[in-house]
C-alpha cells in the first residue's frame, strides 16, 4: 500500500492545512453524491463499517517477505472494489483517523494520506470495472491489475505530495527530497505488487464464495455475476 | 481486557479501551472536549515549534499527562516502535543527504556517503515532535470513555461519516479478534510465515479473503437487526457530554496562547525570544 508514513511535524502547518483541505473537498464530494443517490441505507452503512474493521484489522498485520522484508497492506483497492469511491473514501478517511489515534500517521497527515487513499480506491474501483466489464478479464486478473495500477499511481502521488510539501526544518532543495522519495516510491512499488496478487486473490476468493458482493461492477454491466469453478481453479 | 494482540509494537484497541473504561486518574475525570482541544494544540506547537530543547520540554509535557492518567509507560515503550520506525524511515535517506558538517563518512560501492550534523539534528526533531504528538493521542484514547468519543463524533462528524466511525470503533474489537484467530490457526498448524513469495500471498489471501466475507455476513446481519429495531439513520446517545469545568476552559486557553506566541515568533518575528 502507498502511504504517507510521515508522522506530525514532517510537513509546515501551511502544507497540513492544504492537503486536510484538498482532502475534505473530496469527502464533502462523496458525501454530496452518497446523500443525491439517497443517503446511506442501514445495509450500506454495515457495509462501510465493516470494511474499516476489517482494513484496520488487516493495516496492522506485518506480512514477512522473503528479501523485502516486511510489507502492510490496507487493501484500499479492494474496499473501492467491495463498497464504490463514494462509500470508499469515507472508509478510507476513519481508517486514517484510527491510524493516527495509534501513532500509525500523524493527525496532521490526515488530509494527505486520505488524498492518497482515495485515488486508490477511487482508481480500483473503476479499473476493476474496465478490465472486468470491458476487458472481460478473469477477476484476479482484473483485481491484481486494477490494485497494482491504482497503488503505483498513488505511490507516486505520495512522491508528489511530500516533494512538493518539503520536509520541514530540511534545507534540501526539492530536487534532493524527490530522489529521496524516488527511493522510497520503489520499495512502495513493490508493496503495490504484492497487495496485487493478494487482492487478485482475495477477489477470486469473494467471487467464488460470495458473487453477489460484487454486483455494481459485474451484474450491470451485463457480465457474468458467478465464476465458474474452472475460472476459479485457473485463477486461484 | 485484551486477549491478545498482534505484537507488543501496534497497541490494542481492546486494551486502549480497558484503560479508557475502568481507569481512575484526574485525566479520567478531565472532560473530553478539554482533552481535544489540548490535542489540538499539541498538534499545532509539535509543527510549528523550531527549537529542539523546547520540542522536548513539550515531549516532556505530554509524558507528564500520560504518567498522570496512570497509565503503563511499558506498553508506551512498546507503541512507540511503530512511529520510531516511520520517523527512522524517512529520515535515513535525509540523515546522508542533508546539507552540513560531516560527522562520519564511508564509501560504498564507490560512491561518498557522509553522516551530516543537520541530519542527524532534523532526525532528531521529527523524532520529538512524532513522539510528542503520538504520547498524547494515546494517553487521550485510554483515558477517554467510548461514549465521551461517541458524543464528540456525533457533534463533530457529518451524520454518514459519525455512523460509520461509531460503527466501525464498536466492529474493531470483533474484526482483530477474528483475524488474530485466524493467524493463531495459522501458527498452531506449524504455520511458517516466511515461505516463498507466492506461497506467503496465497495464504495470507486466504486469511485477508475470509475475514472480508465474515465481515460481510455479519455486517448483513447487524444491518437486519438495526432495522428491526427501527434504526432511522441516528445512533443515540446514552450520556450528554458535558461542557468543560472553567479549569477546563483555563487550561485550553492557556495552550491557545501558547500556540498564537509560537505561530507569531514562526512566522512573524523570529528574533524575539530567539526564535522558539
Amino acid at each position: 500500500m502507498a502511504h504517507v508514513h510521515l508522522e506530525d511535524g514532517a510537513f509546515s502547518l501551511f502544507w497540513v492545512i492544504v492537503w486536510s483541505v484538498a482532502a475534505l473537498c473530496l469527502i464533502w464530494i462523496a458525501i454530496y453524491s452518497l446523500n443525491r443517490k439517497g443517503g446511506l441505507s442501514t445495509r450500506k452503512l454495515a457495509m462501510a463499517a465493516m470494511c474499516v474493521a476489517v482494513g484496520f484489522a488487516i493495516f496492522q498485520i506485518e506480512i514477512p517477505i522473503p528479501l523485502v522484508g516486511a510489507v502492510h497492506l490496507n487493501l484500499t483497492p479492494l474496499i473501492g472494489i467491495l463498497v464504490g469511491p463514494g462509500l470508499g473514501s469515507l472508509c478510507v478517511l476513519i481508517i486514517n483517523i484510527f491510524s493516527a489515534a495509534i501513532g500509525h500517521g500523524g493527525w496532521g497527515m490526515i488530509g494527505a494520506n486520505t488524498l492518497v487513499n482515495i485515488i486508490e480506491v477511487t482508481l480500483g474501483f473503476y479499473l476493476y470495472r474496465f478490465l472486468r466489464s470491458t476487458l472481460k478479464l478473469g477477476r484476479f486478473r482484473s483485481g491484481f491489475g486494477a490494485t497494482t495500477t491504482a497503488l503505483v499511481a498513488s505511490a507516486f502521488a505520495v512522491v508528489a505530495i511530500v516533494t512538493i510539501s518539503g520536509i520541514q526544518d530540511s534545507a534540501q532543495s526539492a530536487e534532493g527530497t524527490l530522489n529521496n522519495m524516488l527511493l522510497l516510491a520503489a520499495v512502495n512499488i513493490v508493496a503495490a505488487i504484492i497487495e496485487g496478487v493478494v487482492t487478485g486473490y482475495i477477489v477470486s476468493f469473494i467471487g467464488r464464495v460470495r458473487p453477489d458482493l460484487l454486483p455494481d461492477l459485474e451484474q450491470e454491466r451485463g457480465t457474468r455475476v458467478t465464476a465458474s469453478s474452472q475460472e476459479v481453479t485457473q485463477n486461484v | 481486557m485484551s486477549r491478545r494482540s498482534y505484537s507488543r509494537h501496534i497497541p490494542d484497541f481492546r486494551l486502549i479501551s480497558h484503560h479508557a473504561e475502568n481507569g481512575k486518574s484526574v485525566v479520567h475525570s478531565t472532560n473530553a472536549w478539554t482533552k481535544g482541544a489540548l490535542l489540538g494544540t499539541v498538534l499545532v506547537l509539535a509543527i510549528v515549534l523550531a527549537n529542539l530543547y523546547i520540542l522536548f520540554v513539550l515531549y516532556l509535557l505530554t509524558l507528564a499527562f500520560y504518567v498522570a492518567g496512570r497509565l503503563p509507560l511499558r506498553l508506551l515503550v512498546g507503541w512507540y516502535s511503530l512511529p520510531v520506525f516511520f520517523v527512522f524511515t524517512l529520515a535515513l535517506f535525509f540523515l546522508f543527504t542533508e546539507p552540513g558538517n560531516q560527522l562520519a563518512s564511508m564509501s560504498i560501492l564507490g560512491t561518498h556517503v557522509a553522516i551530516t550534523d543537520a541530519g542527524i539534528l532534523l532526525l532528531a526533531k521529527l523524532m520529538v515532535r512524532a513522539l510528542a504528538v503520538v504520547t498524547f493521542s494515546l494517553a487521550l484514547f485510554m483515558t477517554t470513555k467510548f461514549q465521551d468519543i461517541a458524543a464528540i463524533a456525533s457533534k463533530s462528524l457529518p451524520r454518514p461519516l459519525a455512523n460509520i466511525f461509531l460503527l466501525s470503533y464498536r466492529f474493531t474489537f470483533e474484526t482483530t479478534d477474528e483475524v488474530s484467530d485466524v493467524l493463531d490457526a495459522m501458527h498452531s498448524r506449524s504455520g511458517n510465515l516466511v515461505r516463498g513469495v507466492t506461497r506467503q500471498t496465497r495464504l495470507f489471501a486466504g486469511i485477508f479473503g475470509l475475514g472480508f466475507i465474515h465481515a460481510f455476513e455479519r455486517g448483513e446481519r447487524i444491518a437486519k437487526a438495526m432495522e428491526a429495531r427501527g434504526f432511522a439513520g441516528k445512533f443515540p446517545q446514552y450520556r450528554e457530554l458535558g461542557r468543560p469545568s472553567a479549569g477546563g476552559y483555563a487550561f485550553v486557553a492557556l495552550a491557545i496562547v501558547f500556540c498564537a506566541l509560537a505561530l507569531y515568533l514562526r512566522y512573524v518575528d523570529s528574533s524575539l525570544i530567539g526564535g522558539l
